[in-house]
Order: structure tokens, then sequence, then C-alpha cells
């Protein structure tokens, strides 16, 4: 290899990985530094391989494979001579909706209006609310503008509360004491190699994982708005959350919601979710993150919160099944339902009534006193 | 192809390892970069795999650090040999040396019992260290293994710091049960194994179940591309395609039907709600896959097996 071409090659080494970081891959000077050495230990005519060696350099997870391939095929071309990969179709059948339309929707929310509120068939059926004179107790489909504002504060006040209170009850679950057998002998040599007394070491303090999973889909379109800030809120409050949002499907939400301006957070919400105020399947959206996330996620420590109000318009069985799997792979299924606020709501819709078996906690999330609530079911063990 | 690539390509095929080339370049550049290879995939593609060859590969020692939920600095690094230290207190009782010097005594290297990390960095001949599943540790544990990987030395308060002999070649393996953080990340390659094609496993199937003809290798690793299409609790990996394939074989069986099937079926599934989910919802949409594949001319690949299994919409 001559000079300049190692010049120029890490040059081009180097706007790759700036590329890569504009996708949000965490490239940085080195990661470029050890793709130049790679690049130099494999052979640069043989595409694949060089192809093979970026991205084991450069990639650090699975899930940004697909950036990567794409940021590849732009900047270096096709990874193979001769084949083509088949794109991935879309996994759903329902046709997405633009990320302009969804910014729309996003906007609307932030500003809190939603008196031009589309009218779903689902939401007419919403069961009324009991007027009630204070803010907390009143539904958050009623609420005027002004309110709207204060509600926010609200919200995030209410958010840090319960997550204070979570990670508080956390620690007082798992208190074993453990000998110390160095600590302890050591000790003994002050008194000539008799042990006296054993010394003991605290167990380390587990943590709790919560797993949000939020119904975004039209008949939620009132209490998502309040939903995600609260979400926002929570997240930014725990240090182990992970939220998802799904209508007719799942998106994972955490690295957006984690902006630290709940309206760039918003924002960038917006452009993640490919189809805001679709219809509802909630079983495929759950059996979707069992399968891309279950094994990750979920264990004897992990709360599971689905906010839903039950209305699927998918497979009742699917739901059911993936229902089943959640309670039994997690320590707690908390299910929040804003239609349980109202007066004489009964889960009768199938969705609902399929997965309340594999609910251990069934609760409101209508109103700021509902959400107040919740801080009681998250403390473990079950 | 770079030749050294296929060479621990062709090393690996020799230990019965059959590699692709993304594995084959990942160890490729861990070896010749000299940075840890972190491997992800399903439960049952070969991650563990990957470092056992590599040491039998390499003619060096393989050394690993199976990691658990509370796994600890002194369960990975190192430990006091305590009772040699007491009989060491006993036996020096009498003895007119000081208590300090007594101390000192006994924590010298003598009295050091060497676990997994430590005992990577301090042997003559760089070894292979596999730290299993580190997924399962905490992540405290993970900063400090970090931190190991980083300097590759470690402090021991009694005795000062040990510097790494050699470097050795660092494989981490993880199920995904718990995200690692992106410091580790970053100070690893990365090489993510999926199930494996058709053709891949055949080819393993091969491999290691030996005396199995190649029709009946062939149904198996076709049949397994189908069952991991539907969607169950523990999807089966290479390691039950390959006692399944013993099974059959035990059974002197030489062609896949129905009753042979659900005969073995406990091979391939093992949790009680997977076998059942299997016999009454998707057994039936296999066979019948089978069927049809078996009127198609051999060999069979990877595409013909895809379009089959579509053909039969078993997915669901």
């Amino acid at each position: 290899m001559t000079v300049a071409r190692a010049g120029s090659l890490a040059a081009n080494v180097v706007a790759f990985t700036r590329l890569l970081r504009r996708r949000g891959l965490p490239a940085g000077p080195r990661e470029a530094s050890d793709a130049l050495r790679a690049l130099a230990a494999v052979d640069l005519l043989d595409r694949r391989e060089v192809y093979l060696a970026l991205r084991a350099v450069l990639v650090e997870r699975r899930e940004h494979f697909q950036e990567f391939d794409e940021a590849f095929r732009a900047f270096w071309g096709a990874p193979e001579d001769e084949e083509t990969r088949p794109e991935v179709p879309p996994s759903d059948g329902a046709a997405p909706e633009g990320p302009a339309e969804a910014e729309r929707v996003l906007r609307e929310w932030l500003q809190a209006e939603g008196e031009e509120q589309a009218e779903g068939e689902e939401s007419r059926e919403t069961p009324g609310y009991s007027p009630a004179e204070v803010l907390t107790h009143k539904d958050f489909s009623t609420l005027s503008a002004e309110e709207l504002d204060e509600l926010t504060a609200l919200i995030v006040h209410l958010a840090r509360r319960v997550a204070t209170r979570m990670s508080r009850r956390m620690r007082a679950v798992r208190r074993a004491h453990l000998l110390d057998v160095r600590r302890t002998v050591r000790r003994s040599l002050r008194r000539g190699g008799e042990i006296m007394e054993l010394l003991r070491r605290r167990r380390r303090i587990q943590k709790t994982q919560v797993v949000l999973l939020c119904d975004v889909s039209g008949s939620m379109d009132l209490y998502s708005r309040f939903l995600v800030q609260f979400i926002y809120a929570l997240q930014h409050a725990v240090s182990r959350v992970e939220t998802f949002v799904f209508s007719t499907s799942l998106t994972r939400v955490t690295p957006a919601l984690s902006d630290a301006e709940l309206s760039r957070a918003l924002d960038r919400v917006a452009r993640t979710v490919p189809n805001w105020s679709g219809g509802t399947k909630i079983g495929y959206s759950l059996r979707q993150f069992l399968d891309q996330y279950g094994r990750r996620l979920l264990g004897e420590r992990t709360v599971v919160i689905i906010i839903s109000d039950g209305w699927d318009t998918g497979d009742v069985e699917v739901l059911e099944a993936a229902m089943r799997q959640l309670n039994r792979q997690s320590a707690r299924v908390i299910w929040l339902n804003p239609l349980l606020g109202g007066a004489g709501y009964e889960p009768l819709c199938q969705g609902m009534r399929a997965a309340l078996p594999h609910v251990d906690v069934f609760a409101p999330a209508h109103n700021l006193e509902s959400l107040r609530r919740l801080e009681r079911h998250l403390a473990l063990p079950r | 192809m770079h030749p050294e690539i296929a060479r621990i390509q062709t090393m690996l095929g020799g230990e019965g390892y059959i590699a692709d080339r993304e594995i084959a370049t990942a160890i490729y550049l861990s070896m010749s970069l000299r940075k840890p290879l972190l491997i992800e995939g399903a439960a049952g593609v070969g991650k563990t795999e990957v470092a056992k060859v590599m040491a039998r590969a390499l003619g060096t020692d393989l050394i690993r650090l199976q990691c658990y939920e509370g796994l600890d600095a002194t369960t990975a690094l190192y430990e006091w040999n305590y009772q040699k230290q007491l009989l060491h207190i006993r036996l020096t009782e009498s003895s007119d040396r000081s208590v300090e010097q007594r101390e000192q005594e006994i924590f010298s290297e003598s009295f050091l019992l060497r676990r997994p990390l430590l005992e990577a960095i301090t042997r003559d001949s760089p070894p292979v260290l596999l730290v299993d599943e580190v997924d399962r540790a905490d992540s405290e544990f993970e900063a400090f293994l970090l931190e190991v990987l980083s300097d590759f030395q470690v402090t021991i308060p009694e005795i000062g710091t040990i510097r790494a002999r050699t470097t050795p070649y660092v494989v981490l393996t993880s199920n995904r049960t718990r995200e690692l953080g992106d410091a580790l990340r970053r100070r690893c390659l990365y090489l993510w194994i999926d199930y494996p094609s058709f053709e891949k496993e055949l080819q393993i199937v091969l491999n290691k179940v030996p005396g199995i003809n190649a029709d009946l290798a062939a149904q198996v690793a076709a049949f397994l591309q189908m069952v991991r299409q539907a969607k169950l609790e523990k999807t089966p990996g290479i390691a039950e395609t390959i006692d399944w394939g013993a099974a059959l074989m035990a059974l002197h069986r030489d062609h896949l039907d129905r009753e042979t099937i659900e005969e073995t079926l406990g091979v391939l599934f093992k949790s009680q709600e997977d076998a059942r989910v299997v016999r009454t919802q998707w057994l039936d949409l296999w066979v019948r896959g089978l069927e049809r594949l078996r009127a198609e001319a051999r060999p069979w690949s990877q595409a013909l097996v895809e379009r089959v299994a579509a053909e039969g919409a078993l997915r669901r």
C-alpha cells in the first residue's frame, strides 16, 4: 500500500465514522483508529471482508446493524460484490403514517390543545367522568387549556415522588448478611489467630427494572398526551426504566425520551414512532416486545406497566398468550386503564377480558390521583 | 480473503466448528488488534464454543469465568487461602516474630488463590480468557471487569500491583438478559451470531453426528429452519439439533416422519408449553413442509427451504 493511498483511506475512515456518528452510532476517534488498524489487517480488495471488519469494530450492538448497513452502502457501496440483500418488508400490514403526520399529532400534544381532537368511534364510547372540584380528580379528557399547564407541572412532580418512593422501598427488599472471611481472618490476627467475632458484609442492593408499555392508538389519544409526560418524568427519575409505545406495532422510545428537554424528547418520539394514533394490536405489540426485548428486560425483578384501554383490534388469542408469558416472566404486571376511572366501567371489551387473568394489579389512570396511587403497587416482592 | 482469516476458518473447521466468514473475521481481528471480542446472540448458537475452539486452535489454555448474579471481585480475581493462613498463624504462634511480621507473611503471594482473572494475566503464554454470560453479572462487576480489561493489571492492597505478563485473548459472551454498558461495549469488538442458515446447520449436523446419512441430516436441518420460524418460548439451538440427530441415530431412523418426530419431541422442546403448542399448532404444518421438500431435487438450499416454509404459511 502506498503512502498516498493510506492517507486517503484514513481520511475516508474518519469521514465514515462521522457519518455513523450522525446516525447515532457511538463511533469516536478511538473507533476510527481501530477501524484503520483493522483495515490494515484485512484484504482491502475483498469488499465483504472490509465490510465485516468495519462492522466488528464500529458497531457495538445488533440494533445498529441496519443503520450501519445503510451508512456503509451510502459511503462505500454495496457490502457484497455479487448479491444484494433483500430489503426487510415492514412487519405489519397497516400502512404506516408519514413522519409529518406523527409530528403534527405530537405538536398538538405539546400545545396541549385538544379541542379539534378527531373523535374516533372508540373515544366516543369513553364512559363519562364524574365531575369533581379539584384538578387532581378531573378526568384528563375534560381539562381546559390553562389547567393543562398546571397539570404538566404536577405530573412531573408526581412522577419524581413515585420514583423516590419506589427506589426506597426496593432497597429494603433484600438484606442477606454474608460472612466476610477476609476481614474475619484479618481481625483474628490481633487475637493471635483466635476467631472471636464473625464479620459480615451486606449483600449488594438489587435494583428493580421497570418496563413501561404505553398504548398510543387512536382510542387512547385523550390520555396518552399526559401519560407520556408522566412516563417522561418517571424515566428521568428512576434509573432503570425502559419505555415502549405501541399501536399496531411496538417502538422503543427510551433513547428518544432520554433527551433532557421535554419538548425535544417528544419531538424525537414523534419521529421514531411510525403509526401514532392508528388502530390497536395489543397482543401483536406485546408479542413483539417479548421476542425482541423479553430476554433482556424481563426477570424476577422486573415490574411491567401496561397503559392501555384494552381496545384490541387484533387476535385475542395472541393477546392472551402474550399476557400469560409476560406474567410468568416478570415479577409483577400492572395494567393501568384510563377507562377504569369512569363510573360503572366494566372491562367488557374482549381484549381486556382476555388480559385480565394475567394482570396482578388493575388500576385506573385517568387522573392525577390515580397516578399517585400507583406507587403503592410498585414495591417488590409480590 | 485474507490468508490469515482463511487459515482461522480452516483451523476452526478442523476442530469441528463450522465458522462462517463473519465469525472468522471477528476472531482474526480480535487476535490481531488485541481487543476483547464481545459475542452476542440467542442461547444455543455456539457463542461459548468460539472461545473453546479458539484456545484449541491456538494451542493455549482456556480460562473460563462463568458469570452469575452476585459474582464479585473475590470470586473473579483473587482470594486469600484462609485455611492456610490460619494454619500458619497457629504454627508461628510460639515464634518470637511480631504480629506485623506474621501479618506480612500470611499476606504474601504464596497465600494467594488466583481466580480466573488474575490467573489469566499471570500466565507465561497468553491464554484465552472466556468471560461467559457477562450479562448475568451485576453492573458493578461489569465496571470492575472493564477496569481489568483496560489496564491488564490488578492491585492487591497487601501485595501491590500485579501487571500482566502477557495479555490474554479475551472473549465475552452475552445472552442479553441485561443490557451491557456502553463503556464495555466500546472496549470490545462486536460479533452477533445468528441461528445458522440451512447450509451451515447441515454442515454442523454432518460434522457432529457421527454416521448420519446426508439425507436425514438435510431433513433435520430443514426441519429446524421451519421450527425457528415459530414463536416459541425457547427456540431450539444448535446443541438441540445435534442432540436430536444423535437421538434419531440411536433409534435407527433414516428419515423423518410424524411418528418419529413426535417420539423425539422432548429433545428439541424443553418446555411443557412449547411441546403442547408444537403438537397442537405446528407439527402438521412442519410435516407437510417436509413432504413438500422431499419432492424437490437435492441438494436443498436455504432459499428453497424458506420458499417451502412460506408456501405452507408456516409463519404465523
